[in-house]
């Protein structure tokens, strides 16, 4: 959340946002929050930043190839701009060079060329009204790095004060900020420890909302959220956008969302697709960044057969369309044979004690699961943010102890382990058995390469190293990653790094395999490209127990759909 | 109106943010050590009891992140920087050695400071400029502890300069670690943002 300042540092004045005069009157008490947020906005009479992009393009640091070259683009004041395009088409790195955190370096001495910093191609100009630099805000993909406070109240907060917004001006922001975001039933002091991904995910916009920023820049803001609070941050941003005037550049994989919204407001005013070479596979060869493809009204772009069937040609979630999956007629691969049951089961998003005794005090998040998965099954939980779907997989998977009750590990699964608890098993037994893939992929990576990052597990539970070898060839090619596989896991994409997180469960070739978000922020095409990897494997007799939001990944996978709700887990059709 | 433009790159000697947050990052960690190994050093001082200056080896801890941000942020002015806010922080985090922390902080910074400035003129952040940065900074320590704090009243000068010869011996080899530290760090990929990030692929000399 800086102020846009390409070529120097911020300085205090030109951070400022562009109005920090009182807005809300005394009139707007914390009691009544959400008209006071609307008075609020009012009060902005600021308007929206313009920008202007002649010629421009991004070298990321080291790197030979521009991920983004030759962008001629325009945005006007208070213009919602929707931007979308294949995973690796640079729509992160335009946001980030947009909010002025791309600086470039001098250049290395010749015989060193590689340690280049990042570097700025043509021109980049972003202008605010009355003479002054406008404020910026940027929300970016992963809510868990953009918590910096401990109470939720002083996180909102942080971005206004670092601003030099008045006091009791902050604090009547950050309550109408709160309840506009759907957190205001929380305290001030509530930790942001406590709050579920899509809940920080509303907090980092509540952040925003409270700094006033004439840009708002947002990298997938709802693709965390389960879909009515998507719908609902959906319509909070454009109006509060609308009505303080903002200039919004918004990336986004899934256009219906944002181009229809079902409640009559307006959707966003335009539509931008950036594209790349050779459709978005490979992204850091032979790909690179083929500019704009689509710009325009969005209801116009999306009439048109034509451009309809570009824009699913390079990957983007065009409103109706699904993405086409090479290995359709798909069938569930189920023997029918028991690989885990719950009983009583009950999930926890606390840590808990070794001794069974000494979790009673615990009020687990979900109780009363009682079910058996079996061979070859497919298996979606859904719900609601915060619901305690990540509590119940990742006690499913033995990397949580159970609140209550317990899981049992069938004998197919159990396979000659000592403990029949997968809560139990040691790392090794844990790891060829079920394969866990995290929400942030980023949290799994142990290694500093992409080849020896699939090497890892099965390395570690004694496969011999020529099946290694083979197994890591194998997925590499698979995923998509081959050339990347030296590369250091956390340089890669989004996308290429769900693609090795799931790459790394399989690995180890585990019978039960856990997924927590598995298709967050991916595209149509790596979507395609996963959901035919998990076919593949559940058509072998893998079992999936997935976390998802996505209606489209359930269908899928044909997958049975169960509902963590209010405390309990129920299973519900389709 | 205004209007920012992707302007050329920077001089090699102006501070970007990113620079500014990858020094604070350090500092605030260094900070938070630096507190711990002050509730906790005493715990060493049995391995002293046979010649008393020698706890002057564990002058390497107090010192490293300086050097480090030195070697890392490679920007005029981040080791005296980190230094010093790793130092107030630890004042503020709560100290034994109370704000006497504030003076240690910019004495032992602008040792490290110096260090690089002369070996390597920030051009160069080769194995020689991390040890003369860490050497300086224990010297400065060194110096710090035994002449202007006075904190041994009780050794005689000879020992005063014992002292400060293990503090400098100590710092030396932080130095050379905190180098090796940089290298390791770039070959991750996490310094591409700052100037360090090829460091992985320097001679030892730094070239």
């Amino acid at each position: 959340m800086s102020a846009v300042r390409v070529d120097s540092l911020p300085d205090a004045a030109g951070s400022r946002p562009a109005d920090a005069s009182p807005a809300a009157g005394p009139r707007g008490a914390a009691s009544d929050a959400v008209e006071a947020g609307g008075a609020a906005a009012k009060g902005v009479t600021s308007g929206g930043a313009s920008i202007r992009l002649a010629g421009f393009g991004v070298t990321p640091a080291g790197r030979e190839q521009p991920v983004l070259a030759g962008l001629d683009v325009s945005v006007e004041p208070g213009e919602i701009v929707l931007l979308a395009g294949p995973s690796g088409a640079g729509k992160s790195t335009l946001l980030q060079a947009l909010a002025g955190l791309l600086q470039p370096d001098e250049e290395p001495a010749a015989e060193d060329a590689a340690a280049h910093g990042v570097r700025l191609l043509g021109e980049l100009s972003i202008s605010g009204p009355a003479g002054r630099v406008p404020g910026t805000g940027l929300v970016q993909q992963d809510p868990e790095t953009q918590v910096v406070l401990s109470r939720i109240g002083d996180d909102v907060a942080f971005g206004a004060e670092n601003l030099g917004v008045e006091p009791e001006q902050i604090w009547l922001r950050v309550r109408a900020a709160l309840a506009s975001v759907g957190l205001g039933d929380f305290p001030l002091n509530h930790p942001t420890a406590a709050l579920s991904g899509g809940q920080k995910q509303r907090l980092a916009i509540a952040g925003l909302l409270a700094m006033r920023p004439g840009l708002w820049l947002l990298d997938e803001p709802t693709a965390n959220l389960d879909p009515d609070g998507a719908r609902e941050l959906r319509s909070v941003v454009l109006r509060t956008a609308r009505e303080a005037g903002a200039t919004v550049v918004l990336v986004e994989h899934r256009l219906d969302l944002w181009v229809d919204p079902e409640d009559g407001t307006p959707g966003v005013d335009r539509l931008l697709v950036l594209g790349t070479r050779d459709d978005g596979r490979d992204e850091q060869q032979g790909g690179g960044p083929a500019g704009v493809i689509a710009d325009g009204v969005p209801a116009r772009l999306l009439g048109d057969d034509e451009v309809v069937a570009s824009l699913t040609a390079a990957g983007v979630w065009v409103p109706g369309v699904r993405p086409r999956l090479a290995d359709r007629p798909f069938a569930p691969g189920s023997t029918g044979a028991p690989l885990l049951t719950a009983l009583g089961l009950g999930a926890s998003r606390q840590a808990l004690p070794r001794r069974r005794a000494a979790r009673r005090r615990v009020t687990p998040a979900v109780t009363g699961v009682d079910r058996t998965r079996t061979e070859g099954e497919a298996v979606c939980l859904l719900g609601r943010n915060g619901a305690g779907k990540t509590a119940l997989a990742l006690t499913l998977a033995g990397l949580a102890r159970a609140a209550a009750g317990r899981v049992r590990a069938e004998e197919l699964l159990r396979a000659g382990a000592r403990w029949d608890e997968p809560e139990r098993f040691s790392a090794r037994e844990l790891v060829t058995r079920i394969g866990m893939v995290f929400q942030d992929p980023e949290h799994q990576f142990v290694t500093r390469s992409v080849r020896e990052e699939l090497a890892f597990s099965p390395r570690r539970a004694g496969v011999e190293a020529d099946v290694v070898q083979a197994r890591v060839s194998g997925l590499l090619q698979r995923l998509h990653l081959e050339q990347v596989a030296d590369a250091n896991p956390y340089t890669l994409s989004g996308g290429q790094q769900r693609r090795l997180s799931v790459g790394t469960a399989l690995a180890a070739q585990p019978r039960l395999l856990v997924l927590d978000e598995p298709t967050f922020g991916q595209d149509a095409i790596t979507w395609a490209d996963l959901v035919t990897l998990l076919r593949e494997q559940v058509r072998a007799g893998t079992a999936i127990v997935a976390v998802t939001h996505d209606e489209a990944f359930a269908q899928a996978l044909d997958a049975r759909r169960v509902l963590v709700q209010d405390g309990r887990a129920q299973e519900v059709a389709a | 109106m205004t209007t920012l433009k992707a302007a050329a790159p920077t001089a090699p000697l102006r501070w970007r943010t990113v620079d500014i947050v990858v020094a604070a990052v350090l500092a605030v960690a260094g900070g938070v050590i630096f507190a711990i190994i002050g509730w906790t050093h005493h715990l060493l001082d049995p391995l002293f009891a046979g010649f008393p200056p020698s706890s002057g080896l564990t002058t390497g801890l107090w010192i490293f992140p300086g050097v480090l941000a030195g070697l890392v942020v490679r920007r005029p002015g981040a080791a005296l920087f980190v230094e010093l806010v790793a130092a107030v922080l630890e004042a503020l985090l709560g100290s034994s050695f109370g704000a006497t922390t504030l003076v240690s902080g910019v004495l032992q910074g602008l040792g490290a400071e110096l260090g690089i400035a002369l070996a390597g003129r920030y051009r160069r952040f080769g194995l020689d400029v991390g040890l003369l940065s860490g050497a300086l900074a224990g010297l400065a320590c060194g110096l710090n502890d035994s002449f202007l704090m006075r904190w041994y009243p009780e050794y005689p000068t000879s020992w005063l300069w014992a002292y400060t010869a293990f503090c400098t011996l100590s710092a030396l080899v932080f130095g050379a670690l905190m180098w090796w530290l940089t290298r390791g760090l770039a070959a991750t990929g996490v310094l591409s943002a700052v100037r360090s990030r090829g460091a992985h692929r320097e001679t030892v000399s730094g070239r």
